[in-house]
């Protein structure tokens, strides 16, 4: 899922100073499941906010909340449509997606990303998640033993390890397991060393071309339009 | 889900109705009185409140609080951990210091119908109680010279004083009952002749059984019932130096204990089956034992013969062979094994059935009990009604008080001509604890309420003391609190992260075959950590009764004074006002407002921000650290608080305006508050300098 | 075909020594011209690092052609850390056209252990993919498979860690870089010879020439600097304890001492088939090294 991490509270009060009355929009899925825009955190920030503005003496903001289940899907973010009417801006505590969801529907409205949205990843325990994927469009876990070496791997390289492991960590930050260390004991493990023997040819990096789209024929009807 | 509200009037989205299941302490008791709530409420420390609602669901709890056998401790859960609670001797702890004495029920009278109630044992006074209460006159008609039945005659002194009958009798007189003692009923027509709309027939069971064997008429043979009824009136009669008792129920063990306390020197018990199937109570066996009772187990008399002023008893041993239809093993006597013994007295306690004079003209049945609907308690009269050991044979003080209850109901049902609906009982926990779940509690000894020494026993005043404040409220946070825990009230906005499973300290909440996370109503203890870390906030616990609703009332009706800090401090409910480990907060000098709370680790963060964004100099949270009762929760606030100080820093405000204080073997938690107010106040003062340094 | 004067040497069987030169951060280039100057004669050739550690510097490129300049046989060192495979291309065809035809193939340091610690880092292609893009265009055609106007020709080199802690994987990518096209390695800094003649007994299978990585330290402090800070190094406690024994200013001394000894060692064992001498900004003392090497 994908994994994000709130703005320092001076960032978000910058961003919001033009603005007097404020919808802090949060979502229901991946934000909810890392503790950073569900409905608690939606809560706390417009407190955290209000807090500020006391302190501070001003009293410019005024602070309303909601959640919708997910902000990537259009029929969602809809919902918001009869509170925006009495609003001059919103504050998505959705990854960039959601923000740019919101903009997208409500185009005459402001909306400020209130976290920087990190990468895609699972959790490892509570409270700590790894990136797993790059959505590199060229999976290559068959011939790494499910090891991904593009977001394990500092460098991203497919020939590896380079130099820079010493005791099965990486040169570029020592907490973190050499992908390339990992994957040679799971080929091991598996009986696929061959594998790591073989040369691979340079990234096709032409799926990651931007913007990105992708169409699911099964699915789509040309000449049908969304909500 | 969605609230927009403005942020200043933020609400708790609590849910407020209750979704509890009922614990199976309360489907035990016959009166399915709220014993979860009342011993919640005595741990922490609110004595009246748990006399309140102990009165709402027993009419006479002080009778109860002593001599009540207690199926909910039998049935209670917190015997799978360690030990059961002590929910009896809780209940007499709370008549005590909540001042049951001096309540008085106001009543008017309402309807003109007269009942009557035939038999003032603890169903027929139940009985009144509740009509009485509805509005309807009532009377009263006793045989003996006291009200009380079974409790003024059958129960020795020593485990029930006389004055607590007097009390209820006052009482009940006070409420507009019309009580008539010394007379006898001999014919309810002429009941229903002086005006009577309704009776019940409520007359007990107090005729003991003969044991029918020869010599049982000699003297020196005396009824249980008999004996202890001649006691309760004050009779003291000299049972010799050897006396033998019959049987294996509490009539046994109680006219044995008198026999002791009447200088008889040994007292045997006699009794045809084992320690397990004698259904006396455990603890009063123990108590017989050590004060120096024997019981011969496995034995039956067979003759009584008369010699030399001497009872000759000959027994014969019996063996234990298959259970009978209740569960027990059945006794044949072994042939041949008869052998003889020398007593002064014999006392048969083996059982008791009802009498009725033929007049009452009411359908009887197995061991001459009266016959009765069980939904409507109606006999074959109409507009009488029967209840108690009447109709049950020998049974226990709360069901007869259920029986009374349910009378009365059922009287006033007939007289309103409504039609008897069966109650609708809540859904129920009837499993036990699982291991996983049982692993994980913090294992806390009973405590039990103080007893008199043996020796000092041999009298008939009250053996039974009552606890001491702080062990009363210790051993009622050992409660679980079955069945009013955590429940995810909103699947559609799950988002199955996961938290409440991890956040669980007992391990409750579980992925189900469909990856729902469900968690199960009869596992879950209530700690509400799960409830204030969910991300989506979604769980709430089924019958939530927290003080936190007040936070906003506190901070409105307080004022900020510049030069006199007022700090808000958020302590738990137990540790300040219950089991004492906080209690030396209340010396400590600052101005400070506590908000109680139950257990600090439903303290949210939300909620300590919303103090300061009211504008108090300082919040503090008071937990009980090491004695918690419960798991984690120190470790849970910690990790809150420093949240709430990260928020604190971005937002202008000094992180040390936020303290966490836990009581402990080395800490005096009055001296750590003194220090946080004498931070904040110097922390005050420097920014009041630094302002005017300014200006 | 020999490609270059370095080749030429490589196939001669003589104990090779080669060098390597950092560039200076800015456009003086004068202390590096000393450098060049003082070693292009005493030495096969010299090497010059590419952002070395990731720190941004003067290009390797510029240095290897000023190496030209002054008469020397340089050792162009390419990184993939910082330019796309249409960059790298590029750069080797102005590379062979200025007359440089020796490259080390290197995947690069990463972005964090540098200067530039918010810059994007590149890694389009690794050490492998780059040794088989230099093959690639020697049969005249670029990596897209477009036919190329006038194709390169190098000898080409690429770097290899015989003392990595966990032997197997570095095995196995030394001989993908053979299987590319490899023709000599230079080591990762050695410091215990007895890892090395381990390792070449592996690698004396592969018709390529091995140069033994000798570090110069100047002291236990750099040398723990080293150990905790740049990629690829690990000083035996063993020799900072050596080092931390001497007197203070004779530092670099001992240092100069400890190489001269593990390259007269490896020369007169014939261990490996010669040395690349990395002494790290003190390139002064590099002929008074090999005096004390290789006299006698």
């Amino acid at each position: 899922m994908i994994v994000a991490q709130q703005k320092p509270l001076e960032e978000i009060n910058r961003m919001i100073d033009p603005y007097e009355k404020i919808l802090i929009v949060g979502c229901g899925t991946c934000m909810t499941v890392c503790d950073i825009g569900g409905e608690r955190e939606v809560a706390l920030l417009s407190q955290a906010l209000t807090l500020l503005q006391t302190t501070k003496g001003t009293k410019k903001h005024s602070f309303y909340i909601s959640t919708v289940k997910r902000q990537c899907d259009p029929e969602f973010v809809e919902l918001l449509k009869e509170k925006l009417s009495n609003t001059d801006a919103v504050l998505s505590l959705g990854c960039g997606i959601g923000v740019q969801a919101i903009a997208e529907k409500f185009s005459d409205l402001p909306v400020l990303p209130g976290v920087n949205t990190l990468f895609i990843g699972m959790t490892k325990e509570q409270g700590v998640w790894d990136e797993r994927c790059a959505a590199c469009g060229e999976c290559h876990l068959e011939n790494t033993g499910g090891i991904c070496p593009i977001t394990r791997c500092t460098k991203g390289i497919l020939n590896g390890p380079c130099a820079g492991t010493k005791n099965g960590k990486c040169e570029a930050n020592p907490n973190m397991d050499c992908a390339w260390i990992q994957i040679y004991n799971r080929l091991e493990r598996l009986q696929q060393l061959d594998k790591i023997r073989q040369y691979y040819e340079p990234r096709n990096y032409l799926p990651l071309q931007r913007p990105k789209r992708f169409i699911n024929n099964a699915l789509y009807s040309a000449g049908e339009t969304h909500g | 889900m969605s609230t927009s509200l403005n942020a200043e009037s933020l609400v708790q989205v609590h849910q407020s109705s209750d979704r509890s299941f009922m614990p199976p302490c309360q489907v035990a008791c016959p009166l399915h009185m709220e014993i979860r709530e009342y011993v919640d409420l005595v741990a922490q420390g609110r004595i009246m409140e748990a006399l309140k609602v102990i009165r709402n669901g027993n009419p006479f709890p002080a009778i109860c609080a002593n001599v009540c056998t207690h199926p909910c401790e039998e049935a209670c859960r917190r015997g799978q951990v360690d030990s059961p609670i002590a929910i009896r001797a809780l209940k007499k702890f709370a008549v005590e210091y909540g001042g049951d004495r001096m309540i008085q029920t106001e009543t008017c009278t309402k309807y003109s119908e007269k009942v009557a109630i035939v038999g003032s044992g603890p169903a027929g006074l139940a009985c009144a109680y509740y009509l009485r209460k509805t509005g309807y006159p009532v009377t009263v008609f006793e045989l003996h010279t006291e009200i009380g039945g079974m409790l003024r005659v059958g129960i020795p002194r020593y485990r029930l004083p006389q004055y607590v009958l007097d009390i209820e009798g006052e009482r009940l007189t006070r409420m507009g009952v019309e009580i008539r003692t010394n007379v006898r009923v001999v014919s309810l027509d002429l009941l229903f002749e002086l005006g009577y709309k309704a009776i019940f027939v409520t007359v007990g069971a107090h005729q003991s059984l003969k044991m029918e064997i020869e010599g049982e008429e000699s003297p020196g043979v005396i009824d249980g019932a008999t004996f202890l009824r001649e006691v309760n009136l004050g009779f003291r009669p000299y049972l010799g130096k050897k006396v033998g008792v019959v049987g294996g129920g509490n009539v046994a063990v109680d006219a044995a204990r008198t026999a002791v306390r009447l200088g008889s020197e040994k007292v045997n018990i006699l009794y045809r089956r084992s320690r397990n199937e004698m259904p006396a109570d455990s603890v009063e066996i123990d108590m017989a034992l050590e004060e120096g009772i024997n019981i011969n187990f496995l034995v039956q008399p067979v003759k009584i013969t008369r010699q030399n002023g001497k009872l000759i008893v000959t027994c014969i041993k019996m063996e234990l062979g298959e259970a009978d239809s209740s569960g027990r093993r059945q006794a044949s006597p072994i042939k041949g094994s008869e052998f003889d013994e020398e007593y002064d007295s014999l006392i048969t306690a083996i059982g008791q059935i009802p009498s009725l004079p033929s007049d009452f003209k009411i359908g009887t049945g197995r061991g001459s009990t009266i016959q009765v609907d069980p939904v409507t308690l109606t006999t074959n009269r109409p507009g009488v009604f029967a209840g108690g050991d009447a109709v049950t044979g020998p049974a226990t003080v709360t069901e007869a008080l259920s029986a009374g209850r349910l009378a009365a109901k059922r009287i006033v049902d007939f007289l309103q001509h409504k039609y008897p609906e069966r109650e609708k009982d809540k859904e129920a926990i009837t499993t036990p604890l699982l291991e996983e779940t049982i692993v994980n509690i913090k294992k806390l000894a009973r405590i039990d309420p103080p007893v008199l020494p043996a020796k000092d026993r041999m009298d008939f005043i009250q053996e039974e003391l009552v606890y001491d404040w702080k062990s009363a409220i210790n051993e009622a946070r050992r409660c679980l609190r079955c069945g009013m825990g955590a429940e995810i009230t909103s699947q559609d906005e799950c988002a199955s992260c996961l938290t409440c499973l991890r956040t669980c300290p007992y391990k409750i909440p579980q992925v189900n075959p469909e990856g729902i996370v469900e968690i199960p109503v009869d596992q879950c203890l209530a700690c509400g950590l799960c409830v204030t870390e969910c991300p989506a906030r979604i769980i709430s616990l089924r019958k939530p009764a927290d003080y936190l609703d007040n936070v906003e009332e506190v901070l409105k009706n307080t004022r900020v004074i510049n030069n006199n800090p007022l700090v808000i401090g958020f302590g738990c409910q137990y540790g300040i006002y219950g089991t004492g480990t906080l209690e030396k907060l209340w010396e400590s000098k600052g101005r400070i407002q506590i908000i109680p709370v139950l257990c600090v680790a439903k303290i949210e963060t939300e909620d300590i921000l919303r103090s300061f964004i009211a504008g108090v100099a300082g919040v503090f949270i008071a937990g009980c650290g090491e004695y918690c009762a419960r798991e984690k929760t120190a470790a849970i606030i910690l990790k809150r608080t420093e949240r709430v100080k990260n928020i604190l820093k971005q937002s202008g405000i000094n992180p040390v305006r936020l303290r966490t204080i836990f009581a402990g073997k080395d800490v005096d938690p009055a001296k750590e508050l003194d220090k946080f107010i004498d931070d904040i106040s110097r922390l005050l003062l420097t920014q009041a300098i630094s302002r005017e340094v300014k200006t | 075909m020999v490609k270059s004067l370095f080749e030429e040497k490589l196939n001669s069987g003589k104990f090779l020594v080669t060098t390597e030169i950092g560039p200076p951060k800015g456009t003086d280039t004068s202390e590096l011209i000393n450098a060049i100057d003082l070693l292009k004669d005493r030495v096969d050739a010299i090497n010059v690092t590419d952002h070395q550690s990731s720190v941004m510097r003067y290009p390797s490129l510029g240095g290897c052609l000023l190496i030209k300049e002054r008469g020397g046989e340089p050792i162009l060192q390419m990184t993939c850390r910082d330019r796309n495979r249409l960059a790298l291309e590029a750069d080797l065809l102005f590379a062979y056209s200025r007359g440089i035809n020796n490259i080390l193939c290197l995947t690069g340091d990463s972005i964090d252990v540098g200067d530039h610690k918010t810059a994007k880092p590149v890694f389009d292609l690794d050490s492998v993919q780059l040794i088989r893009m230099v093959k690639t265009l020697e049969s005249g055609k670029d990596i897209a498979g477009n036919n190329l106007k006038g194709a390169p020709e190098f000898c080409v080199g690429a770097s290899v860690h015989p003392e990595a802690d966990f032997i197997e994987p570095q095995l196995v990518k030394f001989e993908k870089k053979v299987t590319a096209g490899a023709l000599f390695f230079q080591t990762q800094g050695i410091f215990d010879l007895s890892s090395l003649r381990r390792f070449m007994q592996f690698a004396s299978q592969f018709p390529v020439k091995i140069l033994a990585g000798i570090i110069v330290l100047a002291s236990a402090g750099m040398a723990r600097y080293m150990n905790n800070n740049v990629p690829g190094i690990t000083v035996p406690p063993a020799i900072i304890n050596e080092l931390a024994g001497t007197e203070k200013g004779k530092g670099l001394k001992k240092g100069i001492e400890i190489a001269a000894k593990s390259i007269k060692t490896i020369k007169d064992e014939k261990i490996c088939h010669g040395v690349h001498i990395m002494a790290v900004g003190n390139e002064k003392i590099v002929p008074e090294i090999l005096e004390m090497a290789l006299a006698g």
